[in-house]
């Protein structure tokens, strides 16, 4: 088990190295530099060359790129993401607020979509090929079908019209004012979580439903044990592994995947920095942002495994 | 008697049309704006973006200003500077400094820091970056003879040399503190504006408060502002509905202003302007069959400006039908002349069938199929961009849309790598010598992206410059103009933005002018109880 | 024991199932009546998206500047657009945008992730360590910010687009028939290709391939309901098809927005025929890897 971990963990390294030098070359080969983002994008007609130059000068874009790749990643070795270069100020304050943001929506949508998931997805198990497996299914569907940005644009909507219910102006940390926080992110905490669920519902039911057939709980079951005390005691435990896997990946997804979701319900998050920072070619944030978001994405993807080798003694490991 | 009366009517009329002094000003309570955009960084003299002014010019002062009751944004009025005079031939313009005005650090501005701040605009030093240093070219000197004198010396008289001082963007820096580091004002605030600095959190807001030691004894009214960074137009829009914002400085849709009057009727007045802001389309010259002035005629000529007028200032931020001056200002062309022009002519038929006929003539098919490179912004770029292609197509061409990415789009255009492409041009103020500088010869200027050259509008453009009677510059400007975008079509007008801003009626002391740029050092701004 | 060409053909094909395609049409129907539910959809969206110019009233590029933002009626059904474009249409014509984008990412992305998993499974060794790590990276990226990198590259537009939601989805194919691919090439008959001396191209195309069929259409049909979504996403966000073309994603952008309280039919139904779409794409799909394999679980 020990061996497995220290694998997995050095196997992390590559990646993310891979990560790193791929979105570096990718914003290089992306057309425009974040000099020219921001002295020709509104259309000025004295923008001279010279300052274009000073300007790439101050932030070390002359540089050959091996150069410019090397003392970026000695930055980050060294956990420091440097300055952003649309703004010159650190990374770190960049990202805080947005991060946090993130982070909160992440967990909501998350506890949404588990509360959702764990009980329709046995349900459907349970009641495999009648109605209510039907009808569990075509909501889970539906909930993947359904662009979020279009089912957000219906609530606000509906809520404007219905609520007089507005879209906040500004992210309120939950430690200021958890009413107003919550007030804020619960409108797109469900809206994304009603699609994770989804997912998750998905899986859970198939997950079950394979735990069914199984030969000790069909045992259990001729055997006279009360189906309620399968389903708790034997069946869900297993069905949960990969259930835990997809929730895992989702919440990854949702650290930086929510740029139209962040859009329509006007929240300052990762995603919609990430557009930010591509559209302003500020290659140290967009640098830092990917690198971040992979982390999260490698890390979590990390902790489902191990969950899964600690939790299911049947899995072996090489 | 005569006289008198014409006097008193006058005075009568200015009363009326500052609505500031009709009421008492009220002091107290806190502005609350949305911006689209978030300051890149603090600096002025740097930043070319209305997202830095919004929040950041009210802790500053600039030499002039525009008047802030002047609906059409063009008039001097004093700020750092009381007065000023022309002198040798419009050769030297000197000055005075108003004495008793305090940087937020309790030291006095003087004539060393108006130098020291144009020195680092006009004549930085090697290694400084310079955004408008190309705007002041005719500048040979600046002076600082005592504390309350600064003389600008001129290489040549320039008719536009007050209108650049009136820029938005230069704000009066501390000497000492340019000296020691040039770039210290990117990530710092420290200026003698009407507010002082507060704080700035990142992806949220900027806070400013009262400066009680303002120059301008009275003002400013507010107790401070708070500027918002909200990047959805629709949150904006939501933020003044549910009236937790007053006003956003920069213009709402047709759309947004009709949602915000239903919705909330007299607690909101609507203020709207020309925008001088306008989209044109550059044509490659350098492109078959864009080389041939007969195609070029055409692709205007196709275009229905009367009606679009009328139908899309119902969904985007374009109303006039204009030329090369924002429609209404001095300078502008009358209606009736501009109506002479290829593609303004009232009777669009007569105006189609001459564009199949010379599209005939020049020997494009029937079908002709050509890219048109747009911008990717929303508004007003796309429904212009839909606009015209449908026009195109009813006298037979066929155009596909390639959409760039805002950021990447100047330097493909620049490059030359399109046949008819979306340009800009945006003023802070309306100005000949500024809004015309653009379609000069590209050899006179990079930004011209037809690459065409000129010489006939070079000099027509010179000799506007250099005319000081108003009459006879005005009739100098329609030559320009008729043969920039009738005889040689070397660019094509849409239509000129539509400012709008419905703002909270408790906003008062505010006054919309043709420019997002101007008008935004918030001293005369009050809130109504 | 002479192994021929013909045997090892005839192992590696799977037993062909019953021609009778009516009866298994029936069977299906019965058996999985969502799965036949989201065919239908499939069909309609197919014949609608095929016979666009015959269907559809109006044209869809004709703006009627005097009919702007008119509600649904007799002549405009769904109502029309800040431009006077019919909606019903746009909707029409944009279920064959949403068709060519879906089916042409998704069989891009499918078929080069089959390609590179089962290559990557076959060669084994260190070209599938490194091939797995480069699929690791790419899979480490979120989806629509992979996507947005390769739109700013290549820019908008619809084969660009077709690209852009493709590449990510190459990674997730190759992993899952990688791991199906692996199984098969334990089993004896490869094996005996290569002792029998056949390039390697040959085993691959001929004897892998075919066996990872199933996953292969799973991961198929499941990636056509993700691409009209991503397709939608991209449009919506600008980074899409671009205007005039009708597209789904672009219909709910801009002006359905601003004018989503007084013309709410802009913003209802262009989203309500993606939902419907990607929801008979994906009961579909669910059936089909029920029906092809009950075990299969990713994805």
């Amino acid at each position: 088990m020990l061996h497995y971990i220290i694998k997995r963990l050095l196997l992390m390294i590559p990646t993310l190295f891979g990560v790193a030098v791929l979105i570096f070359l990718l914003l290089r080969v992306v057309p425009g530099d974040v000099v020219e983002a921001r002295y020709m994008s509104q259309g000025s007609q004295f923008t001279s060359q010279d300052l274009m130059n000073i300007e790439r000068k101050k932030l070390g874009l002359d540089q050959p790129l091996w150069k410019q790749f090397t003392s970026w990643m000695g930055g980050v070795l060294r956990l420091d993401f440097g300055l952003s270069m649309w703004t010159g100020s650190p990374i770190t304050e960049e990202i805080k607020l947005r991060f946090a943001l993130s982070l909160q929506l992440a967990v909501m949508a998350t506890v949404v979509a588990t509360l959702l998931a764990i009980p329709l997805g046995i349900l459907a198990a349970v009641k495999q090929d009648t109605w209510i497996d039907y009808a569990v299914r075509v909501f889970s569907i539906a909930g993947l079908a359904m662009p979020s940005f279009w089912l957000g644009i219906l609530m606000i909507l509906v809520m404007l019209i219905v609520f007089k219910w507005l879209p906040p102006m500004v992210f309120t940390p939950f430690w200021v004012d958890p009413w107003e926080n919550l007030a804020q992110l619960i409108w797109p905490a469900l809206a994304v979580g009603y699609r994770y669920s989804a997912v998750a519902t998905r899986m859970m039911r198939s997950a079950m439903l394979e735990v069914l057939r199984e030969d000790y709980i069909r045992t259990a079951r001729a055997k006279g044990l009360w189906l309620k005390l399968i389903l708790t005691r034997h069946a869900m435990k297993n069905a949960m592994l990969p259930v835990l896997t997809v929730i895992g990946l989702e919440f990854a997804f949702l650290m930086g995947g929510l740029v139209v979701t962040e859009q329509v319900f006007n929240l300052n998050g990762l995603g919609m920095l990430f557009v930010e920072a591509i559209s302003q070619r500020d290659y140290t944030l967009t640098q830092a942002l990917v690198l971040i978001v992979a982390a999260v994405f490698i890390f979590v993807n990390f902790a489902t495994d191990i969950a899964y080798a600690w939790l299911d003694p049947r899995i072996r490991y090489r | 008697m005569k006289q008198l009366a014409r006097v008193l009517a006058f005075a009568v009329a200015a009363v009326l049309s500052l609505p500031g002094l009709v009421q008492a000003q009220r002091n107290g309570g806190e502005l609350v704006f949305p911006v689209p955009s978030e300051p890149p960084s603090y600096d002025g003299h740097r930043e070319e973006t209305f997202g830095l002014i919004h929040p950041i010019a009210p802790f500053y002062n600039t030499l002039l200003r525009v008047d802030p009751n002047d609906k059409g944004g063009t008039k001097p009025y004093p700020s750092i500077a009381e007065s000023w005079k022309e002198s040798d031939g419009g050769r030297t313009y000197t000055f005075k400094i108003r004495s008793g005005v305090k940087f937020h650090d309790g030291s006095d501005l003087t004539a060393r820091d108006v130098k020291a701040s144009y020195d680092k605009i006009i004549f930085p030093a090697p290694g400084v970056g310079s955004t408008r240093k190309g705007q002041y070219a005719v500048v040979e000197k600046i002076e600082a003879p005592d504390r309350s004198t600064v003389v600008f010396r001129l290489k040549q008289p320039s008719g536009s040399f007050i209108a650049s001082l009136l820029s938005p963007y230069n704000f009066i820096y501390k000497a000492d503190i340019l000296a020691k580091d040039p770039n210290w004002y990117e990530k710092n605030i420290m200026g003698s504006g009407p507010f002082t600095f507060v704080e700035h959190v990142k992806g949220s807001h900027v806070v400013g408060k009262k400066n009680a030691n303002y120059w301008d004894k009275g003002k400013p009214y507010l107790d401070g502002f708070r500027a918002i960074f909200i990047r959805s137009s629709a949150a904006q829009v939501a933020a003044v509905r549910g009236e937790r914002a007053h006003i956003q400085f920069r213009g709402f849709t047709p759309a947004d202003r009709d949602n915000l009057k239903s919705a909330l009727g007299n607690k909101i007045t609507v203020q709207e302007s020309a925008w001088d802001c306008i989209l044109l389309v550059a044509i490659n010259h350098e492109q078959k069959p864009f080389d041939d002035k007969r195609v070029r005629r055409a692709l205007t000529l196709a275009l229905d400006r009367h009606q679009a007028s009328e139908s899309l200032s119902k969904i985007a931020i374009v109303k006039s039908v204009a030329g090369v001056q924002v429609p209404g200002t001095p300078f502008a062309t009358p209606p009736g002349e501009l109506n002479k022009l290829a593609g303004y002519w009232t009777d669009i038929n007569k105006s189609r069938a001459e564009a199949r006929r010379l599209l005939k003539e020049a020997g494009v098919p029937e079908g002709f199929q050509f890219t048109f490179k747009n911008r990717g912004i929303p508004m007003p770029y796309e429904p212009l961009g839909v606009w015209m292609i449908d026009q195109w197509r009813q006298v037979g061409l066929n155009v596909k849309q390639e959409v760039i990415e805002p950021a990447a789009y100047f330097g493909v255009i620049r490059k030359g790598d399109y046949q008819a492409a979306m340009d800009f041009q945006c003023g802070y103020i309306v100005e000949p010598d500024l809004d015309m500088y653009k379609f000069l010869s590209a050899d006179r200027n990079p930004a011209n992206y037809g690459r065409y050259k000129d010489p006939v509008l070079d000099a027509l453009y010179d000799k506007q410059s250099g005319e000081t009677n108003v009459e006879k510059r005005k009739q100098i400007i329609r030559q320009f103009e008729k043969r920039l975008l009738d005889e040689e079509a070397h660019y094509l007008m849409t239509l000129q933005w539509h400012r709008i801003i419905p703002h909270s009626s408790k906003v008062k002391g505010w006054t919309v002018t043709p420019s997002h740029y101007l008008n935004n050092t918030l001293d005369t701004v009050w809130l109504e109880q | 024991m002479a192994v021929t060409k013909e045997t090892l053909d005839r192992l590696a094909t799977p037993k062909p199932e019953r021609a009778r395609w009516l009866q298994a049409t029936l069977d299906f129907t019965r058996q999985r009546p969502l799965g036949a539910i989201g065919a239908a959809i499939i069909l309609v969206m197919a014949v609608v998206g095929l016979s666009a110019e015959w269907l559809a009233p109006y044209d869809a590029l004709q703006t009627d500047y005097g009919a702007m933002l008119a509600a649904p009626s007799g002549a405009h059904w769904l109502g029309t657009d800040a431009y006077g474009r019919d909606v019903f249409s746009r909707v029409i014509f944009g279920s064959r945008t949403a068709l060519i984008v879906g089916l042409g990412a998704s069989i891009i992305g499918a078929t080069l992730g089959a390609l590179i998993g089962v290559a990557s499974a076959f060669f084994g060794g260190r070209i599938d360590l490194v091939v797995q790590r480069i699929m690791d990276v790419l899979i480490s990226f979120p989806l629509i910010i992979l996507a947005l990198a390769v739109v700013a590259i290549l820019g908008t537009g619809v084969q660009n687009v077709i690209l852009a939601i493709a590449i990510p989805m190459i990674p997730r194919c190759a992993r899952v028939v990688r791991s199906s691919a692996l199984a098969v090439r334990e089993m004896p008959y490869v094996d005996a290709a290569r002792a029998a001396g056949f390039t390697d191209a040959r085993i691959v195309l001929r004897h892998m391939l075919p066996n990872v069929t199933a996953p292969y259409l799973i991961m198929l049909t499941a990636f056509l309901g993700q691409a009209i979504l991503l397709e939608a996403s991209l449009s919506f966000l600008g980074l899409g098809v671009q205007e005039p073309v009708a597209a789904w994603g672009l219909m709910l952008r801009g002006a359905a927005v601003e004018f989503a309280e007084t013309a709410p039919w802009m913003a209802i139904f262009p989203g309500l025929a993606i939902s419907l779409a990607v929801f008979g794409f994906n009961l579909f799909g669910d059936s089909l890897r029920d029906a092809l394999d009950p075990r299969l679980r990713t994805q």
